[in-house]
């Protein structure tokens, strides 16, 4: 059995997955701090112990992301939209529009019928349209990341928010907060600005169904369901959504091993 | 504090063509030829590129100081930081045009001292006799920069030159009122040479002025006819240098020197064509750099694209000529010089109109683009948002968008940073995005 493997090293977290004949064997997520290198070893490790796996048992390693280039026993690095395309196309082979909802960047892809990316959008290099928003409004807020999409679903008084940019809505968010705005009506409002500015890049690049969501977003049921509401689509989620660009690098690097690489 | 910041060193950039590299010492000859025509004696004149009264300016014997420009090379040498600084702290926003913002830190700070800021690039841009601005053409700082310069130099004269063109609407030919244009513009170059009688007491020779005219216009023909060579396959050049060779266009318009480098150039890209000689060697990708001032101080990321196997044949960013007897009209037989300078103007500003108006929902930009994906086998465009530039970089996602509608869909990037302001730049962020582009590139030419 031929073992590859792929690596996403993002500003937030870090993804490992581990494949052999086209199948994943094993995968792990961990938050990136501030030592790629280091993070990169870790991810790797407890992705290849679940595999019962050493890292010799691996024939090709594709790194991506932020810290791709902190991954010293990578065979090659790659962009993120290719490995992007792959990983939504492997999950699901109709979506010819994927968002990508990272905590540095969203990006939104266009993809033809063979999991390749024909073009493709980034969001600004501010806060403004990435997971980082969420992550400063769960600070702001008290509660953990992966309470923040449930508990929105349950508002029944939407805040709207005057801002999209991350660090107004962090004061905004404070002065609602104080002013004894329901936590999840705050929420619910800050998904639909996100949801918003997710919207417009999608509409900039035409959307063409089917379309999913991938990255550490997409596990935030109530921005989800923002975008949905925004796009008048449904959206194709997959259970594990954040390690979709990595399952790419994997799925890259066993093509590499296939043509001899 | 911003004194105590010194400019990064820097790997001297590779360029393709000889005429490229030689143009390091020919702008800063070009530069710190102004402060030694001052100690001449020689009126000195801030001023704009591409202003259209370039002829004049020579025939009067004033020096040019491009003050867009200084700012460029401020920030090509990594060292406008401290000018940005000391603009923000003469209360500017830092939103404006930081060409602008560079150039008012500058001349704050030289004011201030009485001579120039200590290590001041390629010897500092040395205080003018006369402002000379051009307003109603490309941006607002055209005209407001200098107003507001004149804070810190109260005693030094303005002269705004009003130069516009008519605009584009589908549903007239502009012909119909060009003449009014020219009349108009002719009447503020005319305002213009009396203003610098007035500040130089010297009186134009208009035999002379006549002869940088045609100059130009020879210049002209002989850049267009040398930038087209660049269609070849393997292309000779590409936007890396014509960022580069655009230098004379922009500062030695009317003079032989600019004739003589665009001759060289011309030469030099016809032998590489016979000799198969192309950018780099293995040619994969054709691009277009559709429109945006480039980052001055990451010109090196066009050598990133040439290491992905892209090349730029075509930009339209400085290109600002176009082959005088492509014109719809005789230009020559218009022997008033400032008559002919005028119709020029309005005749390369109105150059794309006619092919837009076949189009139903084109546009001049549009078309341009249109004919150089045609003319030059272009796979994708590139362009590049400056945060700090809005007149130039404000519509182009509008053209993507029609260039698509009435034409086709074609891979494209947009490059987000600034022209001068480094902080706005990220080095990693910029060639992911090119990476991803080239694998885009590359999913579409294997369909």
């Amino acid at each position: 059995m031929v073992y590859v493997a792929g690596i996403d090293i993002g500003s937030a977290f870090s993804k490992a997955v581990v494949m052999a004949e086209n199948k994943i064997i094993a995968y792990q997520v961990l938050p990136s701090g501030g030592n790629y290198k280091l993070t990169a070893e870790q991810v790797t490790e407890k992705t290849l112990t679940k595999a019962k796996l050493s890292l010799k048992d691996i024939a090709y390693t594709v790194a991506i992301g932020y810290g791709a280039a902190s991954v010293s026993f990578s065979s090659e690095t790659a962009s993120d939209i290719s490995c992007l395309a792959r990983g939504v196309y492997y999950l699901f082979p109709n979506a010819r529009t994927a968002i990508d909802i990272g905590g540095q960047f969203t990006r939104v892809l266009k993809l033809d019928g063979r999991g390749k990316a024909t073009s493709f959008l980034l969001s600004e290099k501010c806060a403004a349209g990435s997971g980082r928003f969420l992550q400063v409004i769960a600070r702001v807020l008290q509660i953990d990341l992966e309470d923040i999409g449930e508990l929105s679903l349950k508002s029944k008084n939407r805040v709207d928010f005057n801002t999209g940019c991350a660090v107004f809505a962090e004061s905004e968010a404070v002065s609602r907060v104080a002013e004894g705005a329901a936590k999840e009506d705050i929420l619910a409002g800050l998904h639909r600005t996100l949801a918003a500015k997710i919207q417009t890049m999608v509409e900039r690049l035409g959307i063409e169904p089917d379309c999913a969501v991938v990255g550490g977003g997409a596990k935030d049921i109530g921005l989800v369901r923002s975008i949905e509401a925004g796009l008048a689509c449904k959206l194709l989620v997959p259970d594990e959504p954040q390690i979709v660009a990595a399952l790419g690098a994997a799925l890259l690097a066993g093509e590499k091993v296939a043509k001899g690489g | 504090m911003s004194e105590e910041k010194k400019p990064e060193e820097r790997k001297k950039r590779r360029t393709a063509t000889e005429a490229a590299a030689k143009i390091g010492p020919i702008q800063k000859a070009n530069i710190q030829g102004v402060a030694q025509a001052r100690e001449e004696g020689k009126k000195v004149a801030y001023t704009f590129i591409c202003c259209c009264y370039d002829e004049i300016i020579r025939a009067m014997d004033i020096v040019p100081m491009w003050t867009e420009t200084y700012a460029g090379i401020c920030g090509a040498k990594r060292d406008a930081q401290r000018f940005l600084e000391r603009a923000e702290s003469e209360n500017f926003s830092r939103s404006l045009c930081t060409y602008a913002l560079c150039g008012l830190g500058f001349d704050a700070w030289r004011e201030e001292l009485g001579e120039m800021p200590p290590e001041a690039p390629w010897g500092g841009q040395v205080r003018p006799d006369m402002m000379l601005g051009s307003g109603q053409m490309l941006c607002d700082p055209r005209n407001k920069w200098y107003q507001a310069a004149q804070h810190y130099m109260p005693d030094v004269p303005i002269y705004d030159v009003g130069l516009p063109w008519p605009p584009y609407e589908d549903d007239y030919d502009y012909r119909e009122v060009q003449d009014y244009y020219v009349k108009y513009i002719v009447k503020e170059l005319k305002g213009l040479v009396k203003f610098l009688e007035k500040h130089t007491g010297k009186k134009m020779d208009w035999e002379r002025l006549s002869e940088l005219v045609d100059l130009t216009d020879k210049t002209w023909n002989l850049i267009w006819e040398a930038y087209e060579l660049r269609r070849a396959v393997p292309t000779p050049m590409g936007t890396g240098d014509a960022m580069n060779t655009m230098v004379p266009m922009v500062f030695n318009m009317g003079t032989q020197e600019g004739y003589d480098y665009y001759k060289d150039l011309y030469d030099e890209l016809k032998l590489k064509i016979a000799n198969k000689e192309g950018v780099i060697p293995d040619e994969k990708y054709r691009l277009v750099w559709g429109g945006g001032l480039p980052s001055w101080f990451a010109l090196s990321d066009f050598n990133y694209f040439n290491s992905k196997g892209a090349v730029f044949p075509v930009e339209t960013t400085y290109r600002m000529i176009e082959a005088i007897y492509n014109f719809d009209m005789d230009l020559t037989k218009i022997t008033d010089p400032l008559e002919h300078i005028a119709w020029r103007w309005v005749k390369f500003w109105t150059y794309w109109h006619d092919r837009a108006r076949k189009r139903p929902g084109s546009h001049p930009d549009v078309e341009r683009l249109i004919k150089y994906i045609e003319d030059y086998k272009i796979d994708g465009i590139v362009m590049h948002e400056a945060f700090s530039c809005r007149s130039w970089h404000v519509g182009l996602i509008w053209q993507l968008n029609q260039l698509k509608r009435v034409y086709r869909d074609i891979p494209s990037l947009i490059l987000e940073s600034d022209i001068v302001d480094i902080s706005s730049y990220n080095e990693a962020d910029t060639r992911a995005r090119i990476d991803a582009f080239i694998d885009t590139l590359e999913a579409v030419k294997s369909r």
